[in-house]
């Protein structure tokens, strides 16, 4: 019984962590671009779900659409301020470029909001459901099953929609795409708009369980790269999958091994995967 | 046998890019390896050079084994190559690329850089040695690649589209390098999709197409070949 | 041609010569500061710039050098210095068994996989309690002899760093035009294109990180041997590896002094505004510091030494 609760509970969070991830898949998958500061994006979501509750009393069913507004706009900022440039020029500058983009995010919602850690009360989204004996709390229900749902629709918006071919055609070959008349530049904006909203949707979803704090984005750019080094870079359904096992992966190492010896475990495993398989469990060859 | 490559496949997934292809050389020859877009040349030649391991097959180059090993093991016994699009070293001079190439048989600076003088002068690019690369355009690029394969000191040289997408002047230029390289006594084969430049350049010729040989020959005989018609033909009736 | 080269060493060498010319304590800290940054960053230079592979896990050398010297003092009650030989024998081993596999990843799976790497390695560090935990450990309090390298006043540390220094300038510069020095450039300009003249790769690369990780470590251990103190946070945290990557890539990656002329820009920035706003609490001298990295890799991603050669370039024709 004990083992179907954590897996349950597992699955749920793996599903959020499968919907930052898969913002992150599509910006590597559209430009081979990583974004160091992903976790960060993460961060400043939760922040705008922490403050849009206590100062403006709004609930979930507006911060969170409203992070992935703010989110929105800053993915398109960082994408037409720093990495339009960037992405021409030689490798370490692509690298440090985003490191930068983290030092500052992290410094600045250390200086603005302090080191102290806050949470949403957790009565915002209250309630626990018994299934069968496995509990499970309305606020992670709530996360995991939006997460869940708006993973599967960015694979159906970049498989089934003209959208989505057109930006899937600039990431095979930016010429190409640009002599058949797409023009690649707002196509990659919109990826970094796309994907830095997915991961504020996530942020403020993540907020309604899990305290808020400036340094808190780091675990997550971590979880996001093994996320998605397993499930393959670029794809969104890796994410997915790689995103739910690795939920479960630390529910169930927390358990058997200890809070502390969790992040280990999936870190671990990562440095592993890279090792033995360079281009993702899921990737091809 | 300088170079003998025995049933070589090389699939990615289901796709057989070559599709068993045999390739015997000798000493001093000059050959062209033709074939529509797609037709697995550039994969073959990937196989050649040890930049991709052959799915099946077996490559013999001066006596030794070498499918499976990596592509400076070739280069050491005596095997350089260039790539259909250049790859120059961008942070160097040009007479730094050259040098590179040149450390290989002449592990002191000095020999190396003496070397490499004596490739640029051969290459015509003496007079650009001091410049960074990224001063040279495509065709001096082109030109780069040569000079820091032949500062290997090669045995055989395999140019992937050496000539493809130079202005007609340089193509004169270009055939005139090839052809002293290979008095020099250096073997060469000459990827190419221009017909013109393999009828002047070589004297036998092999024609993949599907990543089968479907032909060899002289570049006559070849370009009379009814099969090389349709593998050619047929492809441009499909567009 | 010639002035443009007599002038920086003429003002190179006065800044040398200056902190034992000074009598600012504060100055000469500094000064010591900026010589130990210096090592590590030319010392990451030689893998990162040279080879061109960007590694965020240099904190792990760094780490293990600084845990190496006051171990030794905490368990065997030996000198710090005494545990520097060991930080780079465990750097060395590090070197072959993380840094081999890694280099199966290329760009930006390098760095990541690093990253990783990197984060794995404090997490350990910090549940590893026979090392101090999360609390750290303390070096000698009182100097027992000599070798405990313990002085009141800055100078004598600037001086063994500057030492250390020298050597690996030394031989960076005899590498950069050794046949060693070509290979590892052509290796971070394009490795296909290496490969096919014969450069062994991962043979150069693993050479490169030897070098590069045992300077690293060397720089650990003096670390703590000047300040007494490691906990997870200041030998493995990630912005130990930062410091050191933008160090290079402000002065210039790849180039000889370029990590030097990083370190004396941005040691001074740092602990004046540690001074000024006091302490790393407020964070403001890191959001400077993101914002100097963004600012290079947007506006010069050569770094300053690219701005050097343009000017020098300019100079030279106009006196042709």
């Amino acid at each position: 019984m004990i083992l179907l609760q954590l897996i349950t509970d597992g699955l749920l969070l793996g599903a959020v962590y499968a919907l930052f991830s898969s913002g992150l898949t599509l910006i590597w998958g559209m430009m081979n671009v990583i974004n160091f500061a992903h976790g960060d994006f993460v961060m400043l979501a939760m922040y705008v779900a922490f403050f849009a509750f206590t100062l403006l009393k709004l609930g979930p069913a507006v911060f969170v659409p409203l992070a992935a507004i703010v989110l929105f706009g800053f993915g398109v900022l960082v994408y037409a301020g720093l990495v339009r440039y960037v992405m021409r020029g030689p490798m370490l500058a692509q690298i440090i470029s985003t490191f930068g983009l983290a030092l500052v995010m992290q410094y600045t919602a250390l200086w603005v909001f302090s080191a102290n850690f806050v949470s949403l009360p957790n009565t915002l989204v209250g309630g626990v459901y018994d299934v069968g004996g496995i509990r499970v709390s309305a606020a992670r229900l709530l996360a995991g099953a939006t997460a869940l749902a708006l993973t599967l629709g960015m694979h159906l918006l970049l498989t089934r929609t003209d959208l989505g071919s057109r930006m899937l055609a600039v990431s095979e070959d930016r010429v190409a795409a640009a002599l058949v008349g797409i023009r690649p530049d707002p196509m990659q904006a919109l990826a970094w708009g796309l994907g830095a909203a997915s991961t504020g949707v996530a942020g403020a979803l993540i907020a309604l369980f899990f305290y808020v704090s400036p340094g808190v984005g780091d675990a997550f750019t971590l979880i996001a790269f093994v996320t998605v080094c397993l499930g393959g870079f670029g794809s969104v359904p890796g994410a997915l999958l790689a995103g739910l096992a690795i939920g479960v992966i630390e529910s169930l190492s927390a358990y058997w091994l200890g809070p502390a010896i969790k992040d280990i475990a999936v870190y671990g495993l990562f440095v592993a995967v890279l090792w033995v398989r360079p281009q993702g469990l899921l990737g091809r060859a | 046998m300088l170079l003998e490559a025995r049933g070589i496949v090389k699939a990615f997934g289901a796709f057989h890019a070559v599709a068993g292809a045999d390739l015997l050389l000798e000493e001093s020859e000059l050959i062209g390896l033709i074939g529509p877009n797609g037709a697995g040349k550039s994969t073959f030649f990937n196989c050649l050079s040890g930049d991709a391991r052959p799915t099946a097959g077996t490559i013999r180059f001066r006596g030794t084994e070498v499918t499976a090993l990596p592509p400076a093991a070739h280069a050491r016994l005596g095997l350089a190559r260039t790539f259909q699009v250049p790859i120059v070293f961008d942070t160097m001079t040009v007479r730094e690329n050259v040098m590179v190439g040149a450390f290989l048989r002449h592990p002191h600076r000095r020999a190396a850089a003496a070397k490499a003088d004596e490739v640029l002068a051969f290459t015509g690019l003496a007079e650009q040695a001091n410049l960074p690369a990224t001063a040279l355009g495509t065709p001096g690029r082109k030109r780069l690649e040569i000079a820091r394969a032949l500062a290997t000191e090669p045995v055989l040289l395999l140019l992937d589209e050496a000539l493809a997408g130079l202005p007609s002047a340089e193509v004169e230029a270009a055939i005139d390098l090839v052809r002293r390289i290979h008095e020099s006594g250096v073997t060469l084969i000459v990827v190419e999709h221009i017909m013109e430049v393999i009828h002047r350049l070589t004297r036998r010729v092999l024609v993949f197409h599907q990543g089968r040989v479907i032909a060899e020959g002289t570049p006559a005989e070849v370009t009379a070949d009814p099969a090389v018609i349709t593998a050619y033909l047929g492809r441009r009736a499909h567009k | 041609m010639r002035l443009s080269r007599a002038w920086p060493a003429a003002l190179l060498l006065v800044l040398v010569a200056s902190p034992f010319f000074s009598f600012n304590p504060f100055y000469q800290r500094v000064a010591a500061l900026v010589a130990l940054a210096a090592i590590s960053a030319s010392a990451w230079n030689v893998i990162g710039g040279y080879a061109g592979q960007v590694s965020f896990g240099h904190s792990v050398y760094f780490g293990v050098g600084a845990y190496a010297a006051l171990l030794v003092f905490t368990k065997l009650g030996l000198p710090p210095i005494a545990g520097a030989p060991l930080g780079i024998l465990a750097s060395l081993a590090i070197s072959v068994i993380a840094g081999l596999p890694t280099f199966r990843l290329h760009g930006h799976y390098f760095s990541m996989a690093t990253f990783a790497i990197a984060a794995l390695a404090e997490l350990l560090i910090i549940n590893w309690n026979f090392a101090g935990g999360a609390i750290g450990m303390m070096g000698p309090a009182t100097a027992r002899s000599p070798a405990d390298l313990l002085f009141r006043s800055a100078l004598p540390y600037y001086a063994i760093f500057l030492a250390v220094l020298a050597v690996l300038l030394w031989l960076t510069h005899r590498m950069q035009r050794s046949r060693m020095g070509f290979y590892l450039r052509a290796i971070g300009a394009g490795e296909r294109a290496a490969q096919s003249l014969g450069v062994p790769i991962r043979r150069y690369k693993l050479y490169a990180l030897l070098l590069s990780g045992a300077f690293t470590a060397l720089a650990g251990s003096l670390y703590a041997v000047m300040i007494g103190f490691i906990d997870p946070d200041s030998g493995f945290g990630v912005l130990i590896s930062v410091n050191m990557v933008v160090m290079a890539a402000l002065g210039g990656a790849g180039t000889l002094f370029g990590p030097l002329v990083g370190a004396v820009i941005l040691v001074p920035l740092s602990e004046a505004s540690n001074a000024i706003l006091g302490g790393g609490s407020s964070g403001a001298a890191y959001v400077a510091y993101g914002v100097i990295i963004m600012l290079i890799a947007r506006f010069c991603p050569g770094g300053l030494a690219e701005w050097w050669r343009v000017l020098t370039r300019t100079r030279r024709r106009r006196a042709a």
